[in-house]
């Protein structure tokens, strides 16, 4: 049986300018499913990711959260809120990493509550050594752990992620990926945007390719290693 | 009139023996500027917020004109606030003029352009991430704004404390709204107009050591708060 759809996205058009970055693009995303996104520069990976966050506008476009499909305007407070996009180098607010994982918690919990979640928070991404170091400190990775912290504390429905494991040593990017792992577990649906599909096999159930503004998928799982066929017959229109 | 070093130890005098009529003219000043900076500022804030994450028709000739009022002289201020809080103007029946409200009045017109200009330059070098990551992680609109005012708060600082120290120095709109009325709306720079023009020397350039105590004070804040808004390496 398939998983209840989350997000199911229709006829997104873009343009910027003269140039048609997405064009007729229809994507579903269930609850628990790793898509990764893959694409060339430019491609359009980082626009699509902004519009399912409801941080870029759409030229159109119809998005159905459960509530039957309505545009993306009408859309907009719902994307905000179940949905978390993460940059490709995560921002972090000037203030220790404790302050950083605190902003994700709404407000008026009680003091006790809060930081016993931060505590967790802590826990679940290994940040225990650095609770109290300014957040603008960190390194690549321990910014990606404390951004994944965050996100595990606002617990959205859809995470995006744009280029999570770019410019991560070894070690960084298997951490990144376990975190990964167990939002995915926790029914949490995420589509991951990169350059190195290959670093995730392991964790991907979909893979999809930007390809000349039009979304496809690949359903040959072998071709991820071979990023020069993806304009190969196998594609798929998502359409 | 005496030698400088003479009349600069007779204003260093008259500040340390608590001159009542000094230091009421140095209360006045601080008051006066105070409560202009306090009211130009959320507002000022807001439409450098507007300028720099709004994307509107008019934003850029919005900013050209706001330049513009920068380079204003205080005089031309206090001469259009004059005109119109005079008996004869549109805001004549408010019987504002020589008050400390129309020294407010045209402080706050001098405060606003630079509360903008510095605060949109504030705001536009702080990291667009900032906000994606504020509104993506469940702020609402109030939130996200308190955020970014937080993290380009050393920016900011700075358009505040430039802001004050210009209205703070400023003689013509100060002059011409207040009318240098002793005990009322004499401020430090009308205070030292007047006593230069009288041959008095002693308490304009106590009052002038004033004034370069505080520009000396504010510069130094800036100094030390732009040294704390350094990345960190």
């Amino acid at each position: 049986m398939s998983n209840p759809l989350i997000l199911t996205l229709s006829a997104l058009n873009k343009r910027f300018g003269k140039r048609q970055v997405l064009q007729e693009i229809e994507l579903v995303l269930r609850p628990g499913e790793c898509n990764l996104l893959s694409g060339g520069n430019g491609a359009g990976k980082t626009t699509l990711l902004r519009i399912l966050s409801g941080l870029e506008k759409p030229d159109s476009s119809r998005i159905d959260m459960g509530n039957g499909f309505q545009s993306w305007r009408r859309s907009r407070a719902d994307l905000q809120k179940n949905v978390l996009y993460l940059h490709q180098q995560p921002y972090m607010f000037d203030g220790s990493v404790r302050y950083n994982l605190g902003y994700a918690l709404p407000g008026g919990l009680p003091k006790q509550l809060r930081n016993n979640m931060i505590d967790s928070a802590i826990d679940w991404a290994e940040l225990n050594h650095l609770h109290d170091t300014p957040a603008k400190s960190l390194s690549g990775g321990e910014r990606q752990r404390v951004s994944l912290a965050r996100a595990w504390l606002r617990n959205p429905q859809i995470l995006l992620m744009d280029e999570p494991t770019a410019n991560l040593d070894q070690e960084a990017r298997r951490r990144t990926l376990d975190l990964l792992r167990s939002f995915k577990k926790e029914g949490i649906s995420l589509l991951l945007a990169s350059h190195d599909p290959i670093h995730f096999s392991s964790l991907i159930d979909r893979h999809l390719h930007l390809y000349d503004s039009h979304l496809v998928e690949i359903e040959d799982q072998k071709l991820m290693q071979i990023p020069q066929l993806q304009s190969h017959v196998s594609l798929r229109s998502t359409a | 009139m005496g030698t400088l070093s003479d009349t600069t130890l007779a204003a260093l005098n008259l500040l340390l023996s608590g001159n009542a009529e000094l230091w009421e003219i140095i209360a006045i000043s601080f008051r006066v500027s105070g409560v202009a900076i306090l009211i130009a500022s959320p507002p000022a804030l807001l439409v450098a917020f507007l300028l720099t994450y709004k994307r509107f028709p008019g934003r850029r000739l919005l900013i050209s004109i706001n330049s513009t009022f920068l380079s204003i002289p205080a005089v031309v201020i206090g001469l259009t606030f004059f005109i119109l809080l005079s008996r004869q103007g549109p805001l004549g029946e408010w019987r504002l003029l020589f008050t400390q409200t129309a020294m407010v009045l045209g402080q706050i017109a001098l405060a606003f352009p630079i509360l903008v200009a510095m605060g949109h330059s504030a705001l536009q070098a702080a990291d667009r991430r900032a906000w994606e990551t504020a509104r993506t992680l469940g702020a609402n609109l109030m939130r996200a704004v308190f955020t970014i005012m937080r993290e380009a708060r050393f920016g900011l600082m700075a358009a505040f404390l430039a802001a004050f120290g210009r209205i703070i120095a400023e003689v013509g709109a100060s002059m011409m709204l207040g009318g240098n009325i002793l005990h009322y709306t004499r401020n430090i720079p009308t205070a030292i107009a007047l006593e230069s023009s009288k041959g008095e020397f002693a308490q304009g350039i106590a009052l002038g050591l004033v004034l370069l105590t505080l520009a000396f004070t504010l510069n130094a804040l800036l100094q030390h708060i732009q040294g704390k808004g350094q990345p960190v390496s």
